[in-house]
């Protein structure tokens, strides 16, 4: 057996790239909930109202909220057809740690799911008549913000991955835990409206983020461990 | 000291042991209720502000107390289960979960009741305290769904362990950042939110007697809920066919 070990940076860089090579070749993933992000903020104005000096006024927490929910629909795929077929026991026993496995994961799901929810997001701000100085706010934001949701989200995923009846169980355990990320992006858009400065805004995201991507991969990975026997 | 741990994990134990103390819990607890609620509900002297409506608030700030301890007891249930995979811990964490998921709705729908005669509203979106505690109550429920959601009880009581971890540490967030969302969302409140500080000397202690009661109702309950627990887990061992025999 000659057979060099891999180091943790290309199992990474496997890892992402194979997630990346399925979503590609399966666009439904990509393009779903970008879809979903559309439709549920075009409900909004027919729900509450077409004025658009009322709809600029919670334009942000539309966004937000659409953004949120685009994004817990998407978590579904991040782990159950690795589990279904099987290659995600194989992540589970391989000699690598499985922190940077599951965060090269979560990286992967971002920017086929997440990532794409963000770039489409100004136009949809400039339907429901969001104030214009809000957009780079919002965009920034959502760039910041939805990272930490599928971060976080992953948890509840991977603890549910075996489960039959899953759809609402995950988003009982992800939309409250969801709440921070969403004061934090609303506020800024809010605030900043008002004439605050931006940077501290983006500072406390930023500090979210860093803390997510260190902590939530690990519980995500004992999730993992618990749910696949 | 590892025996003595050792110990304290097996079910059996803790049958025996909480079967001698559960009477004196009981009755202490039996005491300080009575007691606790006849003097809140009937003998409390009205506030000069607030009228007759602090009487509310005795239960309600204990029962309120006793909430806030469920998730730190379950994030130390859950860590003392994933680490010595003790089974006793798991017992306990289960029913703790519903149990406490019941007191964040009590101390809900008490401070309703009291905000609708002292605020004139039911729900007041800008006190930081009554929106932290929906969403307690929320990720409660959360860790009660996940569990009826697993069949397989070790795994179960695994997942169930994780989510308390990670629910206990995003609870403390959620309370930070709704206080900090407040302060900066709305200009400032015009309810009082420390009203409660006016009250006199008596309405602390009727208070410090109502907070052992409710924490010792919390104690006696999780002991029940947790040797019913342990009967129907461990059915097949000897020691509880034993139980159910003779009685």
């Amino acid at each position: 057996m000659n057979l060099k070990q891999a180091s943790i940076f290309q199992a990474f860089v496997v890892t992402l790239k194979r997630d990346l090579l399925i979503a590609y070749k399966r666009k439904n993933d990509i393009v779903n909930p970008f879809m979903f992000f559309l439709i549920t903020s075009s409900l909004f104005p027919i729900g509450i109202s077409p004025d658009p000096s009322r709809l600029g006024e919670i334009a942000a927490g539309v966004l937000w909220i659409s953004a949120l929910l685009a994004s817990l629909l998407a978590m579904d795929n991040l782990y159950r057809a690795d589990f279904e077929d099987g290659s995600l026991e194989q992540l589970l026993v391989s000699p690598h740690p499985l922190y940077f496995l599951v965060l090269a994961k979560n990286i992967g799901h971002w920017l086929v799911s997440g990532l794409p929810v963000v770039l489409i997001s100004p136009l949809i701000a400039y339907m429901i008549n969001l104030p214009q100085e809000s957009y780079s706010v919002l965009f920034f934001t959502l760039l910041i913000g939805t990272p930490i949701l599928s971060l976080v989200g992953s948890i509840g995923v991977a603890l549910t991955v075996g489960l039959g009846s899953r759809g609402l169980i995950l988003a009982m355990i992800s939309l409250p835990m969801s709440v921070p990320v969403l004061i934090a992006g609303t506020l800024a858009i809010q605030e900043t409206a008002n004439g605050a400065p931006l940077a501290g805004y983006l500072a406390i995201m930023g500090a979210m983020l860093l803390g997510s991507i260190t902590l939530a991969p690990l519980a995500s990975a004992l999730a993992l461990r618990i749910s696949v026997n | 000291m590892w025996l003595w741990f050792a110990k304290l994990g097996s079910p059996k134990w803790f049958y025996d042991v909480s079967d001698r103390w559960l009477p004196w819990l009981a009755g202490a607890m039996a005491l300080f209720m009575i007691v606790g609620v006849i003097w809140a509900l009937l003998f409390l002297p009205p506030d000069y502000q607030q009228g007759l409506t602090t009487r509310i608030l005795v239960i309600h700030v204990a029962v309120a107390g006793t909430s806030l301890a469920f998730f730190p007891l379950m994030a130390v249930a859950g860590t003392i289960t994933l680490v010595w995979k003790m089974k006793l811990a798991d017992m306990v964490a289960k029913n703790a979960a519903a149990l406490g998921a019941w007191f964040s709705f009590v101390t809900l729908a008490t401070g309703s009741i009291w905000g609708s005669v002292m605020w004139g509203t039911w729900w007041e979106w800008t006190d930081a305290r009554l929106v932290s505690m929906l969403f307690q109550f929320f990720l409660l429920l959360s860790v009660v769904a996940l569990r009826s959601a697993i069949e397989d009880t070790d795994k179960a009581a695994k997942a169930c362990a994780l989510l308390s971890i990670v629910g206990c540490i995003n609870v403390v967030i959620i309370k930070y950042s709704v206080e900090w969302w407040n302060v900066l969302h709305q200009p400032a409140s015009p309810l009082s939110m420390s009203s409660d500080n006016a009250n006199g000397p008596e309405f602390w202690m009727a208070t410090g007697v109502m907070i052992i009661a409710v924490y010792l109702f919390f104690i006696v309950s999780l002991i029940l809920t947790t040797r019913n627990e342990i009967l129907q887990r461990e059915k097949r061992s000897q020691w509880v066919q034993d139980i159910v025999r003779a009685a």
